[in-house]
């Protein structure tokens, strides 16, 4: 109870503290009545927060249809009724309201497989020709799309697949083209062909750094693994024939010690001395695989030996080589050195003469460089000067083509944004308007204005009756002003009259009483009325007060507060009591 | 919806009267359908003579644009609305965009199936047998007095014709915990139905 009572303060409180006018308190919640609780829904209600519609409005977005189809999808299957599996072809069935093909069960499903597809390409084309040799491939080799899987079934994920190979490579192109192609100021072509060339390259470089790194480290042990392989292969042929002979030997001598054994046996004891040749057999298998291995170490050793004699002797044919090649260009050296010295020699009987010339030579050469260093730099200078400008030229159009490049990269930007942006656009426009088409179409706005003018009609008739009622009070009250009026002058008129003619007559004089007594009394019957109607007037107020008091039940509500204290007392006693018995 | 640069090509050439002349494009269409519907026709365009009037290189670069147009529309759930903006793109006239249209409106559930049923699925109950048994006593209890359930599932597995039986036996809890999970799944789909 207590726990109740604590409840409902709390509430009030917090509903109060929110700017609940009305009064308001424990007793709203505990004894509640509809009136009160109405109120109070009514401004809780209003103070919801309203961002909720608002953000439902907003997320109606694609995952939103999504869902909702989904779910009008399972309505659908869901209200069609069970049918057994025998009944549909495949797990598939014509159901459904409305009714429409529907895929039910697992058994008809298959896996995602596909293959490679070929399409024919720009045949439509006239502008590029394609050569005979393809154009006869596509139309007179190649089947048509649906009928070059192996399986009718893989024809649809194939046909998806390529295309979405091919939109993302052309995306992927795109954006390669853009990132990096425009700047490269290259055509498409060959933009491509240098991409392919790059790759190569790459390929080739990598190729040969592994071969290259496993010709470092490991150089050894794979020429010998080589070796060891062409050796492998030579000595398995060398090995399987000397087996091949040792076997055929071996057993020759088997049948050969055979047949003697046997002719002994025959000739001798006749105790078929099985074991033994058995025994023996074994040993001579034993001594001729002793054999064998020997000889293979043997070979293989000799092996080993020539195969470090070959190395060697690889290595003494280079440095032979080399010792020559060096040796040669001595040789040559030399031999120009003997040739200068033999003509300075045949220079020398006759010096001067020789000198002078020579000097007449050297002087002619100078000349002649003097008269080219001349003609050069006349060729020269205006040289330089075309150079110069076209320089100047090539840098004025590379900044040019600069700038264009740029621009061209902007529009290309901006492209991309506004095709983006009508997209967008458009599926905005699209989720709308299936929005719209979902939404129930406003019938009763109609009605709910209709409503609205014929309360506003009775409105207004009901004021006018009440304007009326109003005149017609008003009216009353005007005539019991008039006759009241009325009332008295007339009363004074006679009063006067009646007056004056009391002092002369007795009974005139009685008569004049009696009008005096006579408006008396009409005057306390008036009041009396008047004061019956405010009574009348309050009966009414205070029965409407008791009817409205009856209706919030106060006797039954005093009752269950009552009950409710009772209770509480007995609460509080044994909690005492509990108390007591603790302490 | 996304197509390659060489289906927008080819349903360019689809679309154009003087590779595809008017009178055959509803054939033309037709067999594209058929032949991504059914197994029996899908040679069918190849062994069709009235289409000799066609050079076949490019009737086939059409057939596979239309193929690949047909079986995207359908895997995107297009509405004929903008699968007529993509034809005018592709320059279609209008008659041939109402042609294509109207087939693909009537295909459009075939199609749809068709894809669906590409995929892998848990094994799909179809039916289930039942039998209870009743376990009076065993060699060491003289009274066990429990009722024992033996239940065949036949269920659908997928790329095979048959069912395939899944057997277990429980009790009679263990049955009530079944089914109580089932009807947990159907209120489940209720929920997800009613959105």
């Amino acid at each position: 109870m207590s726990a109740k009572f604590r409840m409902g303060t709390d509430l009030a409180k917090y509903i109060q503290e929110l700017g609940y006018r009305n009064e308001l308190g424990y007793q709203t919640f505990l004894y509640s009545n509809d009136a009160d609780i109405r109120k109070v829904f009514m401004f809780i209600v209003d103070k919801l927060p309203k961002e909720t519609v608002e953000a439902q409005e907003e997320t109606l977005g694609a995952s939103i249809l999504l869902q909702r189809a989904i779910a009008s999808t399972l309505a659908r299957q869901l209200s069609s009724p069970w049918a057994p599996s025998y009944l549909k072809e495949n797990g598939i069935t014509w159901r459904g309201i409305p009714p429409c093909w529907q895929r039910e069960g697992a058994s008809s499903l298959c896996h995602f497989h596909s293959c490679r597809i070929t399409k024919p390409f720009r045949t439509g084309d006239i502008t590029k020709k394609i050569p005979k040799e393809l154009r006869f491939y596509y139309t007179k080799i190649l089947p048509v799309v649906t009928n070059q899987t192996l399986q009718h079934n893989d024809t649809a994920p194939s046909v998806i697949e390529e295309n979405a190979i091919e939109y993302t490579q052309q995306q992927e192109w795109e954006s390669e083209w853009n990132q990096s192609g425009l700047g490269s100021r290259l055509s498409e072509e060959e933009y491509r062909a240098r991409k392919k060339e790059r790759i190569k390259k790459k390929i080739t470089d990598q190729l040969r750094q592994d071969r290259q790194r496993g010709g470092t480290t490991a150089g050894s042990s794979l020429s010998l693994d080589l070796q060891q392989m062409i050796s492998s292969i030579s000595g398995r042929a060398s090995t399987t024939t000397k087996t091949k002979g040792s076997r055929f030997t071996h057993t020759e001598k088997l049948l050969f010690a055979k047949d003697e054994e046997k002719v002994i046996s025959e000739v001798g004891t006749g105790e078929g001395p099985r074991t033994k040749t058995e025994e023996e057999l074994q040993k001579e298998r034993e001594v001729e695989v002793g054999d064998l291995r020997e000889e293979l170490n043997n070979l293989v050793s000799r092996l080993e030996s020539v195969d470090m004699d070959m190395r060697k002797f690889t290595a003494g044919i280079q440095q032979m080589e080399e010792e020559i090649g060096n040796q040669g260009r001595i040789n040559k050296e030399k031999e120009e050195g003997f040739i200068v010295k033999k003509r300075t020699l045949d220079l020398l009987p006759d010096a001067e003469n020789n000198i002078t010339k020579l000097q007449a030579v050297v002087d002619n050469s100078g000349q002649r460089l003097i008269n080219l260093a001349n003609q050069w730099e006349k060729h020269r200078a205006p040289l330089i000067e075309q150079y110069r400008d076209l320089k100047d030229l090539t840098s004025k159009k590379e900044s040019e083509a600069h700038k264009m490049l740029e621009e061209i990269k902007e529009f290309r930007k901006k492209m991309k944004e506004v095709a983006d942006e009508a997209r967008n656009k458009e599926e905005l426009q699209k989720q709308l308007t299936s929005e719209y088409e979902r939404m129930t179409k406003d019938v009763n706005r109609l009605a709910y204005t209709k409503r609205i003018t014929e309360i506003v009609a009775n409105i207004k008739k009901q004021k006018k009756e009440i304007d009326k009622v109003l005149v017609d009070t008003r009216a009353v009250q005007k005539e019991i002003n008039q006759l009241s009026g009325k009332l008295d002058r007339q009363f004074t008129v006679t009063d006067e009259l009646i007056f004056r003619d009391a002092k002369k007559d007795e009974a005139v004089k009685k008569a004049y009483r009696y009008l005096a007594a006579l408006h008396e009394n009409c005057e306390l019957l008036i009041k009396t009325v008047e004061e019956t109607g405010l009574i009348m007037r309050e009966i009414r107020e205070l029965e409407d007060q008791i009817e409205s008091e009856s209706h919030k039940k106060v006797l039954s509500n005093l009752e269950k507060i009552s009950a409710d204290f009772q209770q509480m007392k007995k609460e509080n006693a044994a909690m005492l009591a509990k108390l007591k018995g603790k302490s | 919806m996304e197509l390659g640069q060489c289906t927008l090509e080819g349903l360019a050439l689809a679309g154009d009267a003087a590779h595809i002349p008017d009178k055959i494009f509803q054939p033309f269409i037709t067999r594209a359908c058929d032949g991504v519907l059914d197994v029996r026709s899908r040679d069918a365009i190849a062994k069709d003579s009235s289409f000799q009037s066609v050079d076949l290189a490019v009737l086939k670069e059409a057939y596979a644009a239309v193929v690949t147009l047909l079986l995207e529309a359908a895997k995107n759930d297009v509405d004929s609305n903008s699968i007529s903006s993509v034809l005018e793109d592709c320059k279609f006239t209008s008659d041939r965009i109402d042609i294509f249209s109207k087939l693909y409106k009537d295909r459009k559930p075939y199609l749809q199936i068709l894809l669906g049923r590409i995929g892998d699925s848990c094994p799909h109950i179809v039916d289930v047998d039942w039998r209870m048994d009743y376990y009076i006593k065993n060699n060491h209890l003289e009274k066990v007095n429990q009722a024992v359930y033996l239940i065949t599932l036949k269920t659908e597995v997928p790329g095979q014709k048959d069912f395939k039986e899944v057997q277990f036996s429980c009790t009679q809890e263990q049955l009530q915990d079944l089914v109580g999970k089932l009807r947990d799944a159907t209120k489940s789909m209720e929920k997800a139905s009613q959105l």
